[in-house]
């Protein structure tokens, strides 16, 4: 559309952003303080003042993510979270947008695989009636039949038109066919069958076990007044009432062993859209910050490895990257790109030979004072704003980082090797063992993509869900 | 030479609403003065400086895209963009990337129907080399046939990506193509494919003279820097530059569209798709206010009529919303709705047309007016609250409104948008006449085609 700009050199943000989660600048960057604070109903309270806009942030965490979506309804903690806006026990649906968009505020909130956020935004002066929104849905939320049947209706053609872009449901795709029944396999957002099997009793079920305080971290940032603005949130959520969440036990994926392929058959498809990869590694990795430097060398950057060769060397496609979601426990470490159909073999072909080449020769020196380089500079700009800076205390309150995360991160990139480089991508780069998906015209590509797995699954896009097949 | 140093300052938009101003008075840090200077060539430099974060944000803002091209070398302006990184005289082929990111810097561009706008992102350190390579490229851009060949086929996938394989972009296409039957706005940004096989290179060193005149151009610098040296810098590397005229004006006015056109694209997908063009002004035009809080009032967040009519109440469209870029001549308002499975979009668009109906026939309550104004004053703190937001902004006024103090003008200008003035705007433009329509309709078995 217009509004989207044509950008010379997307390197899809949404995907760096795990990639580069940590890094430092030279002499100046550090987390702002904050504090920490425990009610006695157990919600730890997370404060920063951080000046600049008069705007005031709010990023909760709900300890409970679409991992924990019991089996076959997908999509229960998504819809949840999107439920909580859509009645409470003093505001119709209508009323709460009403309320809401009157002061210019936003509010979202959504589930992760991990964890549910729920995020808003309003200036300072209207930080009461804020504060009375948020607390409103996240403490009262209601879920009327008629709000939950809409919400799922919509969701369940959400699906269906999110297929209509094959890089929108790529990475879904791909996280079924790697982790098979693990959770983390899950479409969190559910899919065309799951979403149907999801009753109104499920939900407040699943809010009133998990929405509570000892369940829950609520990171504050802005600009405001600390002392009042605790009392504020003090008064607010302290007679929140207590109560112990279901733990929350995620197995330890494990790695896919050999090579296997799905094809997700898109008959107008005039590009072949893939990923490749295979398990990684924890968001609590001891190897995670050397990780991330050698992955932004790999696959992190315009001038990265990966899309030197596939990009600005060959011109096979628009972009190339790769990186590693950390999550609870091992998230996908994947390498993307797309390309037109004619050229699908020859690109996977790069791909996998650039990956090769990793394992064989390592970094160049260059290559790695580059990446360490870059991912200090390009650090500021992402703890800008009292959104990013809520958002990320938050994150790694649930994590459980400490500042440091970011404090010691220079020294800890600094400390990265050409020979613990070396390790590195030994360790955590698949090489043998590797898993495929593909979107694009099956009936073009089917014979010649064969040769790169023993095992080759093939399923149309049309069909509801994502992988495993519902029988 | 010439040069002012204003203090306008960001918080005089807040006092003008007379929202905030305790907040924005607490706040000395906000008050960022913008430095201007014109270069001897003609080039125009604004500076805020703002210490924050040790980073820069640095646009440039050429005043060329797919308006100043032609039939058969459509996307151009696009293509131009991406060879501008495709190495100079001292930054040669892959150079500029590798060494902007191995002092700490990244950088990306966008092209738009009116501009070719350059973005570096980087640490301060990093300062003298960017400028090294900024000048390097306006000056010594390489033509190389082995590059420009590989080039376009990077573009061509780039064409796949967001528009072959993306309704929203083939259908969006289409609608420009149908609505403008005169104007440049009727070719795609990217460019037609048959064009972006075809390019010669006498084409591109042509349409790289025409468009990449210092003094066809604005650099706007924000973040950890003093203008004196921005100044400086500018004097030192890109001073030196000769000016030369700038691309031919745009003579070709589109005629008044006399009756509703419409589209229809069959292929295989899910879901159907609706979008309604209308005819709008330019932006540098008094009626930009009144229709951004018609807009606003009409399709922002879930409680504008829209949303509330469409997917709350009747339940037929998953989403609706509307957008107008920034343009030089008069450009197109754009609704987009997304219908639900097996809704015909044509009830979609019976529900629209009723609820633009009820703004030409009835004021709009005073809740709704003062809403509207709350959401542009958030909004406005949005783009503010990062050095790179605030480049893009003061650049979009100073390119689009001739004047970046204009942005110091909104919050007066929305102030003065009156009840009135949003039903005359809705009268004025969204009439049938005025509109073209363009509906995608799932084809899955190809029928359309026999």
């Amino acid at each position: 559309m217009r509004t989207v700009n044509y950008f010379a050199k997307a390197l899809l943000a949404a995907c760096l952003v795990f990639v580069f989660c940590a890094a430092g600048s030279a002499q100046t960057l550090k987390l702002p303080p904050h504090e920490k604070i425990v009610l006695k109903n157990g919600l730890t309270l997370l404060v920063m003042e951080k000046h600049g806009v008069p705007i005031v942030s709010f990023s909760a965490i709900v300890k409970t993510g679409s991992a924990a979506d019991p089996a076959g309804q997908d999509g229960l903690a998504t819809i949840t979270a999107g439920l909580l806006r859509k009645g409470t026990q003093k505001r119709t649906a209508q009323q709460f947008a009403g309320d809401l968009d009157f002061i210019g505020g936003s509010f979202d909130a959504g589930a992760d695989t991990d964890y549910t956020t729920i995020s808003a935004e309003f200036l300072t002066k209207d930080i009461d009636r804020g504060l009375d929104l948020f607390t409103d849905a996240v403490l009262h939320a209601s879920f009327p039949q008629a709000e939950v049947d809409k919400l799922l209706a919509q969701s369940i053609d959400g699906v269906k038109a999110s297929k209509d872009e094959a890089e929108a449901v790529l990475g879904t795709y791909y996280a079924g066919y790697l982790y098979g029944a693990h959770p983390y396999g899950r479409s969190g957002g559910g899919d065309e069958l799951t979403l149907k099997r999801i009753q109104r009793d499920a939900i407040v079920k699943f809010y009133s076990a998990n929405y509570v305080p000892s369940n829950t971290i609520l990171a504050v940032a802005g600009e405001f007044n600390p002392a009042e603005l605790k009392k504020k949130l003090e008064d607010a959520f302290g007679a929140w009432p207590a109560k112990s969440a279901p733990p929350v036990a995620i197995p330890v994926p494990s790695a896919a062993k050999g090579k296997r392929l799905l094809l997700v058959d898109k008959s107008d498809a005039t590009q072949t859209y893939f990923e490749i990869g295979n398990v990684g590694v924890s968001a609590t990795d001891p190897d995670r910050v050397a990780i991330r430097v050698v992955n932004t060398a790999f696959g992190g950057t315009f001038a990265s490895i990966l899309n030197t060769a596939l990009r600005i060397d060959s011109g096979y496609t628009y972009g190339a990257q790769s990186f590693f979601q950390q999550q609870k426990v091992a998230g996908p470490f994947v390498i993307g790109s797309f390309t037109k159909n004619e050229t699908t073999v020859p690109a996977i072909d790069l791909a996998l030979k650039v990956l090769d080449d990793l394992h064989k020769n390592g970094l160049t020196q260059t290559q790695l004072d580059t990446a360490k380089k870059y991912i200090k500079g390009q650090f500021p700009p992402r703890i800008e704003t009292s959104g990013q800076l809520a958002g990320r205390i938050a994150s790694n309150e649930f994590y459980g980082l400490d500042d440091n995360e970011i404090n010691q991160l220079e020294a800890k990139i600094d400390a990265v090797t050409l020979d613990s480089a070396k390790q590195i991508i030994a360790k955590h780069f698949p090489n043998e063992n590797l898993v495929f998906v593909l979107i694009g015209k099956a009936d073009e590509i089917r014979p010649a993509v064969k040769k790169y797995a023993a095992t080759m699954d093939e399923r149309k896009i049309s069909e509801p869900g994502f992988w495993p097949p519902v029988k | 030479m010439r040069i002012t140093k204003r203090l306008a300052v960001i918080g005089g938009f807040v006092c003008a609403l007379g929202l905030a101003t305790l907040a924005s008075a607490q706040n000395e840090a906000q008050q960022f003065p913008v430095a201007t200077k014109t270069l001897k060539n003609g080039m125009k430099v604004l500076v805020q400086s703002d210490h924050s974060i040790p980073n820069v944000a640095l646009y440039i803002f050429y005043r060329i895209g797919s308006r100043n091209e032609h039939p058969g070398t459509t996307g151009l302006s696009h293509f131009f963009e991406h060879m501008m990184f495709n190495g100079a005289k001292k930054y040669g082929p892959g150079d500029l990337d590798k060494v902007m990111e191995a002092n700490g810097g990244e950088n990306n561009a966008y092209t738009t129907q009116n501009t070719t706008v350059y973005q570096d992102w980087f640490p301060r350190s990093a300062l003298p080399l960017i400028f090294d390579i900024e000048a390097d490229r306006i000056q010594y851009l390489q033509f190389d046939p082995k590059k420009i060949a590989s080039e376009r086929e990077v573009v061509a996938s780039e064409r796949r990506l967001r528009t072959d394989n993306d309704n929203g972009g083939l259908l969006d296409e289409q609608l420009w193509a149908t609505a403008y039957i005169a104007h440049p706005y009727q070719w795609p940004v990217v460019g037609w494919m048959s064009d972006i096989e075809q390019w010669t290179m006498d084409d591109l060193k042509h349409h790289f003279e025409m468009g990449y005149a210092p003094n066809n151009a604005t650099m706007v610098v924000v973040g950890d820097v003093t203008s004196d040296e921005i100044f400086q810098l500018c004097e030192k590397y890109i001073e030196p530059i000769p000016t030369h005229a700038p691309p031919p004006p745009v003579t070709t006015i589109e005629p008044e569209q006399l009756g509703e056109r419409r589209l229809v694209v069959h292929k295989p997908a899910e879901l159907p798709l609706l979008m309604i063009g209308y005819h709008v002004p330019k932006t540098n035009d008094p009626d930009f206010y009144a229709l951004n809080i018609l807009r606003t009032v009409l399709f922002q967040g879930e409680s504008s009529r829209m949303y509330q009519r469409l997917v709350d109440k009747d339940q037929i469209a998953l989403d609706v919303s509307a957008f107008v870029q920034p343009s030089f001549d008069p450009t197109l308002a754009i609704v987009v709705a997304q219908p639900k499975q097996g809704i015909d979009p044509a009830k979609c668009e019976t529900a629209i047309y009723e609820e633009l109906d009820k703004s030409k026939s009835a004021l709009i309550s005073d809740q709704e007016l003062e809403k509207a104004k709350n959401i542009r004053l958030v909004e406005f703190y949005h783009e503010m609250r990062t050095i790179n937001g605030r480049a893009n902004t003061i650049g979009t006024y100073e390119v689009f409104f001739g004047d970046y103090t204009r942005l110091f003008d909104a919050a007066k200008n929305y102030s003065a948008v009156t009840k009135d003035d949003v039903q005359r705007v809705a009268k004025k433009y969204f009439g049938a006449n005025n509109r073209t329509v363009a509906t995608l309709i799932p084809d899955n078995e190809g029928k359309a085609k026999q």
